[in-house]
């Protein structure tokens, strides 16, 4: 009952062959084969799957890939730019320290995206609440914070989306 | 982790939803967010063959709101509008809070005001301070509306008024009286995702004076199998001058209504006093912001 649907993934169209039952979280990394999107729980608690859709963070692991014709879906692959230069908030994440193991950052600088996006400046208590569905092992948090301050300096300095 | 095989439909009208709903009957399900129901599969609780995915009928979402008459909210609006919605804000404080405690910023995104009360989790954010602002709940099915107060709809855990046939399509939230103000809190363990051991909601109302109790509603959550409206404490407050005495007889009475389970969570003792602590901040809260209204 295979159906072939087409995908809006960092602005490229993939046209993608999918049963109804396939999660997004499946199809990004097995056929679209980005795999820069991570599956923690699969139920939802930890984040690391989260895309946007539409520009709103969301858990990819409890998203139906057929629910997702027509939308735009941006993946941590689609930050960084044509010719590899990362983008703000991920290298800030390198400067300051926030990435250890690396599982938790695509779900944790999609979701900085997300707030910075709608709330440049945001408080430390802001930052704290946006990233309140993103669990992290290692870090201890304190430098993830950090680098989403730094970031949202950099971008209101340098006018970067 | 694998979901059963289903057949996946994305109705644009509401006719076809309901018309999709009627002939498939109890082997579909409705999915709105999904945040609870693809979990529920995914652990094999519920095979449905067939899923209605309601996201893309309009007229099940948005909030609309006409002075004097009160607010409609569709039933796949997302929880991250109502807690965004100024006019909730302003209107309907209680039900704003507990939409901006449910979950993460991903799960409000995704999850609706429908699916949270379809669910019928006794520790279900939205609940309480719907049952406390007076709700209605509209239930739709080909043969047409029906009406009814949410706490009829919601029956016990997992379990509501709903038939064969039928979708939960709106809310309807009359408007406050004057005067009044509403307030919602919760204790969990822990701040952020956390299933509420206690939770509670309040809508007070002061008479012209300022001081006298017009009118009150008090309504627990997560200490009965359902939203349990607490017949004493408004016995105790209402036709009566606010005062901490009061408030504190009237959440000891709240408390001793309550009728709390032991779970991971909590153990029912400490539910118990919970409701007592948490009525006594929200009636206060309450009483000193509705001051300020009249
Ligand atoms: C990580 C995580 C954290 C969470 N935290 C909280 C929390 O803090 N507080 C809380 O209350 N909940 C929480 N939840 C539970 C869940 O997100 C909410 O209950 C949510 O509101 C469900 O809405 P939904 O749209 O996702 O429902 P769905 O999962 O789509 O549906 C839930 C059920 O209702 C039925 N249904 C949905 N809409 C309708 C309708 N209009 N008519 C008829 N039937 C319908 C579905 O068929 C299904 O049986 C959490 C979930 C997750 C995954
Ligand atoms: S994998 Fe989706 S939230 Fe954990
Ligand atoms: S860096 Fe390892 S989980 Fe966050």
């Amino acid at each position: 009952m295979k159906q072939l649907i087409a995908l809006d993934i960092n602005d490229q169209i993939y046209e993608v062959p999918v049963d109804p039952w396939d999660l997004l979280s499946d199809v990004i990394r097995k056929k679209v084969r980005l795999t820069g999107t991570k599956k923690g729980c699969e139920q939802g608690d930890c984040g690391a799957c989260t895309v946007l859709i539409n520009g709103q963070a969301v858990l990819s692991c409890l998203t139906l890939a057929i629910a997702c014709q027509g939308k735009k879906i941006t993946t941590i692959e689609g930050l960084a730019e044509q010719d590899g230069r990362l983008h703000p908030i991920q290298q800030s994440f390198v400067d300051y320290g926030a990435v250890q193991c690396g599982f938790c950052t695509s779900g944790m600088i999609l979701s900085s995206k997300a707030l910075l996006d709608s709330n440049p400046k945001p408080g430390r208590e802001e930052i704290k609440r946006a990233l309140s569905g993103n669990l992290c092992r290692c870090t201890g948090y304190k430098k993830i914070i950090e680098a989403v301050e730094v970031a949202s300096e950099t971008m209101s300095k340098e006018g970067v989306k | 982790m694998f979901l059963n095989h289903f057949e996946y439909f994305a109705p644009q009208a509401a006719k076809d939803a309901l018309d999709l709903c009627d002939r498939l009957g109890a082997k579909a399900k409705i999915l709105a967010g999904g945040t609870d129901l693809l979990n529920l599969m995914k652990d094999k609780l519920l095979k449905p063959e067939y899923l209605i995915d309601i996201n893309n009928v309009d007229e099940f979402k948005g909030i609309f709101y006409e002075p004097g008459k009160g607010a409609v909210i569709g039933a796949a609006t997302k929880i991250s509008e109502i807690e965004r919605s100024e006019i909730i804000r302003e209107k309907y404080f209680a039900l704003h809070q507990a939409a901006g405690e449910l979950g993460s910023v991903q799960v409000r995104n995704m999850a609706t005001i429908g699916g949270n009360i379809c669910n019928a989790s006794p520790a279900a954010e939205t609940p309480t301070p719907l049952v406390a602002l007076g709700a209605k709940v509209v239930i739709s099915s080909l043969s047409g509306d029906r009406e009814m107060p949410l706490e009829e709809f919601i029956l016990g855990n997992g379990e509501t008024a709903l038939a064969e046939g039928e979708i939960l399509t709106k809310f309807l939230l009359p408007e406050p009286i004057s005067g009044s103000v509403s307030r919602y809190g919760y204790i969990g363990l822990r701040d952020a995702m956390e299933i509420d051991a206690v939770n509670l909601a309040v809508n007070l109302a002061l008479g012209e004076d300022g001081r006298i109790i017009k009118q009150l509603k008090l309504v627990m959550g997560s200490v009965f199998p359902r939203p349990l409206v607490s017949e004493e404490a408004p016995e105790i407050l209402i036709g009566k001058e606010f005062s901490a005495e009061l408030a504190e007889e009237a959440a000891r009475a709240a408390s001793s209504e309550s009728k709390p389970i032991s779970d991971i969570r909590a153990s029912a003792e400490y539910r118990r006093e919970i409701v007592a602590v948490l009525s006594r901040r929200l009636l206060q809260e309450a009483f000193s912001a509705a001051q300020g209204e009249v």
